[in-house]
């Protein structure tokens, strides 16, 4: 009898914990059916039609709770923001907003875990936005809100929400770079242009060089410096399928020397935070630390775009990446609160939010109009910006495990004795830990190479090759002997190889000594000697 | 070598021996100390340091004051404290009990499926528990205890497989002779008496254990107490509180004030563990004595 009672309460304890369940739900989500009068049909998937243009004739009229996460700094700014959203607009909205202080570094993260708890609205950096599409966090934007965020804001920023051609977000700020902050008592004015001049002053000080470089955000910037390029391919879906990247290469070699002028010597210190309090007389960072850095340095404040370095006698501008900030929009299920959502975002993202922010917060606008501003235009470190955006990149979507394999060019460098096989070897690591995760972009797989006992090589070399259709030609002409033996093959592997069926070895042999071309028709595999004047 | 030793000694006499032998053992023991120690100096003084508030190459503060506090007292901060305060008390309750009562019964009733349901779970708490962790998530969210009611999600999940947490407790119920239990049985002692009135005396020491790991595990939670709050300030515990202020662009303004949060975190379980340390060394001796 006792167990059966005992049965019987726990599966009624059961039951009222499943009871709970759908209210709490209902608490947190309000049902969308809220203006039933309305003739707003439930969206029916379709891009357009989940975005009504503002200007239609749909009542937005009423009241709406929304969640926004922002950064922590930026919350008290935004809660006045969308005060003055709702006692602005002409609409009749209401905006009843809770702003959860969420940083823009972690807002896909926690975007990811459960999309439909998120934020309705969030600031995010520019690099999640593919994570965020993927995940179906982003809202597309329609045609008008399109072409309001076109027309408005500057050209880097339209590219930093566009995903194939559509715009996923509206831009907030086009400030995520960065440059360098310098003491002037340390650093003269005359060596803010040298990587060398101001690491030695620095050594002759004894005071810190803080530059993240153990970071690929940081690292990458010193290869752009020299021409090389890393670049994601993504499919229509925006998923990744390859990378084209050179940093393995001879271009390569010289920012790797340049990473070792610093790190290998003791004044170099991992890190991107204000550290002129605790030994240092040069940070690489943005203009989230302005202020700090403001109040620690007070006259001898110095700001400037990165120095240039010098490597075999040849000078190179350091490079680094420039992002934007965005502000997402949730999908939303109800068709009419998704249409207020937009019109909160762009006002938020609009002249005067942008030059508010600039002004509290010291967050550079991507706004046409907000640059403008004088006093925008007055500010030192967002001119160190610009000039340092000559010589950066824009960010790209990056694949996120990039940047735990980028990140490690640095730490080998470090660990090297500087010679140039040592620094070859922490790149070809590179290069390996890039092959063992990614596939090489189509080009490259594509392609076919020249390979054998050429130039002093004995078939570990691949030769580049250009093609006209099916007819591929190497680059450069081969000094060969007769005799030598050579193949060509696609992708550097050996799935598709040619060379001569007729050989013992199957490999293409020389049968005269000479300089010479190679020619192959991929299509019948047939190769051809072609002498070269 | 001991040849050599000995040869030493007899010329040095037993006493200035033993002097440099102490002399080389405390020397290595304050090293030790103070490597151990430095960062909880450390991290008191930058509390007390108003004059900024980023980090600086010196720790004795140039202005000392209560800034950082106040800006904890004016922050979310004591949401958290209050958040992470409940679940730990609840959870050490809840926990101490259960596990004990599981403990209790493994150790002294003899049922059907005994062998197979401890082997059981000692099997099924091999498993690392962050595996469960999306489910959970699940779970919860579908019971509305996630982000604004994080609190009582986070007890329930660390109360319900409390029970599992069997092994100690259970080892050293197994040690108490069952004699005691059968006096007391015959004495007319009821079952719970048993437990309540014998049993729970003489494992004082395993009692406080329990206590202090069920209370310690919440309070420093961050990993399944962030995944459960996610994105919502009122439902996150200090852990994950306070990690919000180490990114880049806020610690150069939060510094101190995070030092100032790591002191406040660290009182009560200082105090728990000055507080149980007396029953702790008590109830060793106690048991001991009695065997």
């Amino acid at each position: 009898m006792k167990k059966i009672l005992a049965l019987v309460l726990a599966l009624v304890m059961m039951l009222t914990l499943v009871a709970c369940g759908p209210s709490g739900n209902n608490e947190t989500n309000p049902p969308s059916q809220g203006g039933g009068e309305q003739t707003n049909p439930p969206s029916q998937g379709g891009g357009e039609q989940t975005n009504p243009p503002s200007q239609g004739g749909a009542d937005l009229s009423g009241t709406y709770d929304v969640t926004i996460w922002c950064p922590e700094a930026a919350v008290e700014l935004t809660k006045t923001q969308v005060a003055n959203f709702n006692s602005s607009n002409t609409l009749g909205i209401t905006i009843n907003a809770t702003v959860e202080p969420v940083s823009e570094a972690d807002a896909a993260t926690n975007m990811i875990t459960d999309v439909s708890a998120g934020g309705d609205l969030y600031f995010f950096a520019q690099d999640q936005l593919s994570r965020l599409i993927q995940a179906g966090a982003l809202m597309k934007l329609g045609q008008g809100a399109a072409d309001y965020v076109r027309s408005n804001n500057e050209a880097g920023s339209i590219q930093a929400v566009q995903s194939g051609s559509d715009l996923y977000g509206y831009p907030l700020t086009a400030d995520n770079g960065y440059f360098m902050y310098y003491d002037k008592s340390v650093i003269p004015e005359e060596h803010v242009d040298s990587f060398e001049d101001i690491i030695a002053d620095c050594v002759a000080a004894n005071k810190n060089f803080s530059y993240e470089l153990e970071n690929a955000w940081y690292n990458a910037g010193v290869f752009f410096a020299v021409g090389c390029h890393s670049d994601w391919i993504t499919n229509d879906d925006g998923e990744f399928v390859s990378i084209d990247d050179d940093f393995n290469s001879d271009k390569g070699l010289i920012a790797a020397k340049a990473i070792y002028k610093l790190v290998s010597t003791p004044i170099f210190v991992n890190s991107g935070n204000a550290d002129f309090a605790s030994g240092s007389a040069v940070v690489v960072t943005g203009t989230w630390n302005y202020s700090t850095i403001k109040d620690q340095l007070g006259n001898n404040f110095g700001v400037a775009d990165l120095p240039s370095f010098t490597v075999d006698g040849q000078s190179y501008h350091l490079g680094s990446y420039r992002g934007y900030k965005l502000l997402g929009v949730k999908p939303q299920s109800d068709a009419v609160k998704g249409a207020v959502l937009n019109q909160l975002a762009q006002y938020l993202t609009n002249k005067d939010c942008q030059l508010e922010r600039f002004t509290n917060l010291g967050w550079g606008p991507s706004n046409k109009d907000a640059i403008a501003d004088p006093g925008v235009q007055a500010d030192p470190t967002l001119n160190a910006l610009w000039a340092q955006n000559e010589y950066s990149v824009a960010q790209p979507n990056i694949n996120g495990s990039w940047w735990d394999i980028a990140k490690v060019i640095t730490t080998d460098i470090k660990a090297s004795d500087g010679s140039d096989e040592a620094l070859k070897a922490a790149l070809e690591k590179y290069q390996a830990s890039l092959e063992a995760v990614f596939e090489m972009s189509d080009e490259v797989r594509n392609a076919f190479t020249v390979i054998g006992a050429l130039n002093g090589s004995s078939w570990d070399v691949d030769f580049e090759m250009t093609n006209d259709g099916d007819i591929w030609t190497s680059k450069d002409a081969f000094e060969m002997e007769a005799g030598t033996e050579l193949k060509c093959r696609q992708g550097k592997s050996w799935d598709v190889s040619y060379g001569d069926p007729s050989t013992e070895s199957g490999n293409y042999v020389v049968a005269e000594a000479g300089t010479y071309y190679v020619q192959l028709n991929a299509a019948t595999g047939e190769i051809t000697l072609i002498p070269a004047e | 070598m001991s040849k050599n030793e000995n040869t030493l000694k007899r010329h040095m006499g037993l006493k200035a021996a033993n002097r440099i032998s102490n002399f080389f053992v405390y020397l290595l023991l304050i090293i030790i100390s103070v490597v151990w120690l430095i960062p909880f100096i450390f991290i008191v003084l930058q509390s007390f340091r108003v004059e900024s508030t980023y980090q600086v190459g010196y720790v004795i503060p140039q202005q000392w004051g209560f800034d950082n506090y106040l800006k904890l007292w004016n922050s979310d901060f004591k949401v958290w404290y209050l958040n992470t305060f409940i679940i730990a008390l609840a959870s050490a309750v809840l926990i101490t009990v259960i596990q004990l009562c599981m403990s209790y019964t493994l150790s002294r009733f003899r049922f059907k499926m005994r062998g197979p349901l401890m082997r059981f779970m000692l099997i099924l708490g091999m498993f690392p528990g962050m595996l469960t962790m999306i489910i959970l998530y699940r779970v919860l969210s579908d019971l509305g205890l996630t982000q604004a009611n994080a609190v009582p999600g986070l007890i329930l999940v660390g109360v319900a497989s409390s029970g599992m947490g069997y092994y100690v407790s259970k080892g050293f119920f197994d040690t108490i002779p069952k004699s005691l239990d059968e006096a007391a049985r015959v004495d007319g002692a009821t079952r719970f008496q048993v437990l309540y009135k014998i049993i729970l005396p003489l494992a004082k020491p395993i009692v406080i254990y329990t206590i202090l790991t069920a209370f310690m595990g919440p309070w420093g939670d961050y990993v399944f107490a962030r995944y459960v709050a996610f994105g919502t300030s009122s439902g996150y515990n200090v852990a994950v509180g306070m990690y919000s202020w180490l990114t880049n662009d806020q610690i150069a303004r939060m510094y101190t004030t995070f030092c100032a949060g790591g002191v406040i975190v660290a009182i009560p379980v200082t105090i728990l563990f000055l507080c149980l340390q007396k029953y702790y060394v008590e109830g060793v001796t106690g048991g001991a004595v009695k065997g």
